[in-house]
């Protein structure tokens, strides 16, 4: 269009002319140059290729009369655009034709509706596609979500179920602890009678007996002793599987504990019977870390078993160590055990029948409390053995308790330079490993001390963050290592935290003792006890509380000799009085009276300024609870442990407490230690 | 509304609904065009492609027919048109689908070619059939496919010339797409521009009676290459 004048250019209009036959014959300036129209070209040639039809139609339309507005799809710059054309008959089968462009702004604003709309629908397509997919995803989620509630259920009562069963084994283990404590209990306080009153008629303290007669209260004795071994027997099984047994770790020799064993229980074997006890000395001189006691237990079972089932022959220990594992065999020429009952005797009340068998009747409890004791040692226990021929029993234990191990380790460990160090004054190994744990976790690393002493060194050495520390470790001495630390500028800023009595049985230990002195009162520990306890004035008194007559009898026996002064009460609320007015310096108080349970009596006593210092020493025959023994700890000075391998620590405690209180024998002799 | 199971054989009268359909459409009244279709086809049982095929599509024919007989103008084409865009779209939101099939097609008209309806109720057909069906619309450049069809990555290259003339365009997208795109994807063409192409110029002419028809004849042809039953070479329409 570059070269029209303005009047082509914006004049709408053309104008045609054809010829019968349908051939252009005229075309003005227009049609020339917006068509591009010649004459002697036909008008189809003109349209849109594909729209031949229209123009044919308009002109057969156009011989017979006039046509208007007939629209038709033609080629504009090489771009089909529509034209409007009228038509009409010229005369002589000549028709001529007005075409009309339509006007551009039509078009655009048609098309640009066009645009809009298909954007439009588009849009509409895309959000039915997405809600569609929305669908789609949530039916798989409402099926997964399904099986999930479906799997939940079965957790569900999955969870009920082993709840359930957790609570009648607890019940049951709870109803046989208590069955076993009681009956122990109910066993023990004859048994202590007997064996009370056995001692003080072997001792002659009211008149000598016959020959005779000291034969039968030999015997006497000796029987209560076994049946009093068996009942503890019993106990410490129990108490082994309800895991309430503490192990106590020390260091000792092999050898030492071979001539220990000898000297234990050469007593047990007859002279007359034909066997002959052997312990064979250890080798190389091994030195072992564990638990001297339960070691012993076990070694004392196996060898009376053995002493027990050989007629004749011997009976021989032995101990080697090989890559840093125990073995103590005790090995017999007895009668032996058949293949099939061998599994057989490591179970609870069971006894193989047998002639000899039926001689040596035992509580049947022996073995498998010395297969939970070797459990508790870190190793097992196993028998072998040929029917007629004998019976070896072979005890396998880590040369070093893994517990002491463990403890090994972490004391010699090394300085970490990325965790702050804490330095714990604690003793006991399980309370150790509790701290290790929790600071380890929150980034710190535990540098251990068992006493005041290293304690001491390794503050100037380590330099802890921060120090926790057992009170009740030393007494005395941990009070004096804290008020150091708080004198001395270069430690008065290292935080200290105090550690006072817990919850947990190892804790109250650190009190003095976690177990109970169980009667009967054997008397030289309780003469000992007290010598060690000196006081230049007036005369110690001991009060007796305890609603048992033959108890306070036998504690009366005791001191009579003694230059102790006795007083007995009955009763807890007479035995308060009692305590108020005369102040004694102890007070050995029955754990089980009728009236008044002890805590009532402690709390008394504890609350009133005149019997507050006096050292309270409860004596029991029961088994006590944790909870039980907690309040105990929290209130008495001392709770005097039966097991006579921390006697002298239960001694040095009451010593201290005692002390602490005043209180000094009449009679001491320079330093004794108990 | 709910949609009926579509084997229900309806008794509805498909030719008198194309005619009322048709009356709606050329009156510009939308509502009553969309009644037509969705109340009185969809919800009766008419399955989707029926009623494109033997209403819309029909009318639409129809409507080609009154502009070669000049009954009605270019202006009444157009919103005639607009009215069936509408309807297919409400169609597409109600209409059944088949599950997804993982194959995606790219349907386009080629530059200058306005005519979209056709191609549009093909891409219809294709969502209707699984497929992820994007239409790109009317009178787009060679360079313009090229871009969509790297971004979406399809099966298949549908390109729509509903003129004859039209068919220049169409050569010359199919030039710049096999320059452009390595790999070359399945490239299908309709309409009256296609049937002025050689059978080697593209791989797949497709000529249809009805849009859903050419879908599945489109889709088939897919899943047979994929599963290795023909190559991609030599697929006649």
């Amino acid at each position: 269009m570059k070269h029209d004048t303005p009047a082509l250019y914006f004049s709408r209009e053309l104008a045609l002319a054809c010829d019968a036959n349908g051939v252009l014959v005229e075309a003005d300036a227009r049609a020339r140059s917006v068509l591009g129209a010649e004459p002697g070209t036909p008008l189809v040639r003109l349209a849109l290729p594909g729209t031949e039809g229209k123009v044919a139609a308009l002109l057969r339309a156009a011989r017979g009369s006039a046509v208007e507005n007939w629209e038709l799809s033609m080629l504009v710059d090489g771009m089909p655009q529509t034209l409007s054309f009228s038509a009409w008959p010229a005369g002589e089968g000549r028709i001529e034709l007005i075409g009309l462009r339509l006007p551009a702004l039509h078009t655009t604003s048609v098309q640009q509706l066009n645009d809009a709309l298909a954007e439009v629908l588009e849009l509409t397509r895309e959000s039915a596609r997405q809600a569609r997919e929305l669908v789609e995803k949530n039916s798989a989620l409402e099926r997964a979500y399904r099986e999930l509630d479906e799997s939940n259920r079965g957790i569900v009562s999955l969870h009920a179920e082993l709840a359930e069963k957790l609570e009648t084994t607890r019940r049951t283990a709870e109803v046989k602890g208590r069955l076993v404590a009681n009956v122990s209990h109910e066993f023990r306080t004859p048994l202590h009678t007997i064996l009370g009153l056995s001692r003080l008629l072997l001792d002659g303290s009211d008149g000598p007996l016959s020959p005779e007669q000291l034969k039968q209260v030999g015997f006497i004795r000796s029987s209560a002793e076994e049946l009093s071994r068996m009942v503890n027997d019993l106990l410490d099984l129990s108490r082994a599987e309800s895991g309430k047994v503490a192990t106590r770790i020390d260091r000792f020799r092999a050898r030492d504990f071979i001539s220990a064993m000898r000297g234990m229980l050469r007593p047990i074997v007859s002279p007359s019977e034909g066997v002959s006890l052997v312990f064979e000395e250890p080798g190389a001189d091994i030195e072992i870390e564990s638990d001297h006691g339960k070691l012993a237990q076990i070694a004392r079972n196996l060898v009376s078993n053995a002493l027990k089932f050989t007629e004749r022959g011997e009976v021989r220990v032995t101990l080697t160590c090989t890559d840093d594992e125990l073995e103590l065999t005790v090995r017999d020429t007895g009668i032996g055990i058949a293949q099939e009952d061998i599994d057989r005797v490591f179970e609870e009340f069971e006894q193989v029948d047998g002639p000899l068998q039926a001689k040596a009747k035992g509580s049947g409890l022996g073995l498998p409390l010395s297969v939970k004791l070797a459990e508790l040692l870190g190793g097992r226990l196993r028998a072998e053995s040929t029917l007629g021929q004998g019976s070896t029993f072979i005890l396998n234990i880590p040369r070093v308790h893994p517990e002491a191990r463990e403890m090994n380790s972490l004391e010699s460990r090394e300085l970490r330079s990325d965790a702050a160090p804490v330095l714990v004054v604690e003793d006991d190994r399980k309370t150790i490993f509790l701290y290790e744990k929790f600071l380890a976790l929150a980034g710190f690393q535990v540098v251990p001390a068992r006493d005041v002493e290293k304690a001491r060194k390794l503050v100037r050495s380590v330099n802890p963050s921060a120090i926790v520390l057992d009170i009740m470790l030393e007494e005395e001495s941990t009070w004096e290592f804290l008020g150091e630390l708080k004198r001395d500028p270069s430690t008065s800023n290292i935080p200290v935290l105090v550690v006072t009595v817990t919850a947990r049985e190892q804790k109250a230990r650190a009190l003095g003792a976690d177990e109970f002195w169980l009667k009967p009162v054997d008397p030289d520990r309780l003469l000992r006890k007290l010598k060690s306890v000196a006081r230049p004035n007036a005369a110690p008194t001991v009060l007796v509380i305890d609603d048992d007559e033959r108890a306070r009898y036998l504690l009366r026996k005791i001191l009579h000799q003694s230059p102790y002064h006795c007083v007995e009460a009955a009763n807890g609320p007479v035995g308060i009085q009692v305590a108020k007015s005369l102040r004694p310096s102890v007070i050995l108080l029955d754990f089980l009276l009728n009236d008044m349970t002890a805590f009532d009596v402690i709390d008394e006593l504890k609350a009133d300024p005149r019997t507050r210092q006096i050292p309270v020493v409860v004596v029991t025959s029961h088994e006590l609870a944790d909870t039980e023994r907690e309040r105990l700890t929290a209130h008495t000075q001392a709770i005097v442990p039966k097991d006579h391998l921390s006697r002298e620590l239960a001694i040095n405690r009451i010593r201290d407490a005692l002390g602490k209180a005043g209180v000094r024998a009449r009679e001491e002799s320079g330093g004794t230690n108990g | 509304m709910s949609l009926p199971p579509t084997d229900a054989t309806p008794e509805v009268d498909l030719p008198t609904l194309q005619r009322r359909y048709l009356a709606a459409q050329l009156a510009g009244d939308r509502a009553r065009a969309l009644h037509i279709v969705l109340e009185e086809g969809l919800a009766q049982g008419v399955p989707a492609e029926r009623l494109v095929a033997s209403v819309i599509q029909s009318a639409q024919r129809e409507i080609g027919e009154l502009w070669e007989g000049n009954h009605i103008s270019v202006a009444q084409e157009h919103s005639a048109t607009a009215v069936s865009q509408l309807v297919l779209a409400h169609l597409f939101h109600h209409a059944s689908r088949a599950p997804r099939n993982g194959v995606r097609v790219l349907i386009a008209c080629v530059e200058g070619e306005l005519h979209e309806l056709p191609a549009r109720m093909l891409s219809d057909a294709l969502e209707r059939a699984g497929v992820d069906a994007r239409f790109l619309g009317q009178n787009v450049s060679a360079d313009a496919v090229v871009l969509a069809a790297r971004t979406f990555g399809p099966d298949v290259v549908a390109l729509s010339a509903t003129m004859a003339f039209h068919v220049s365009a169409l050569r010359r997208t199919l030039e710049v797409l096999r320059g452009a795109l390595e790999p070359c994807p399945l490239i299908a063409v309709g309409g009256r521009g296609s049937a002025e192409l050689a059978p080697y110029e593209a791989d797949l002419i497709v000529s249809a009676a009805t849009a859903d028809e050419a879908a599945r004849a489109l889709l088939e042809v897919v899943l047979r290459i994929r599963a290795g039953d023909v190559s991609e070479a030599g697929i006649a329409g």
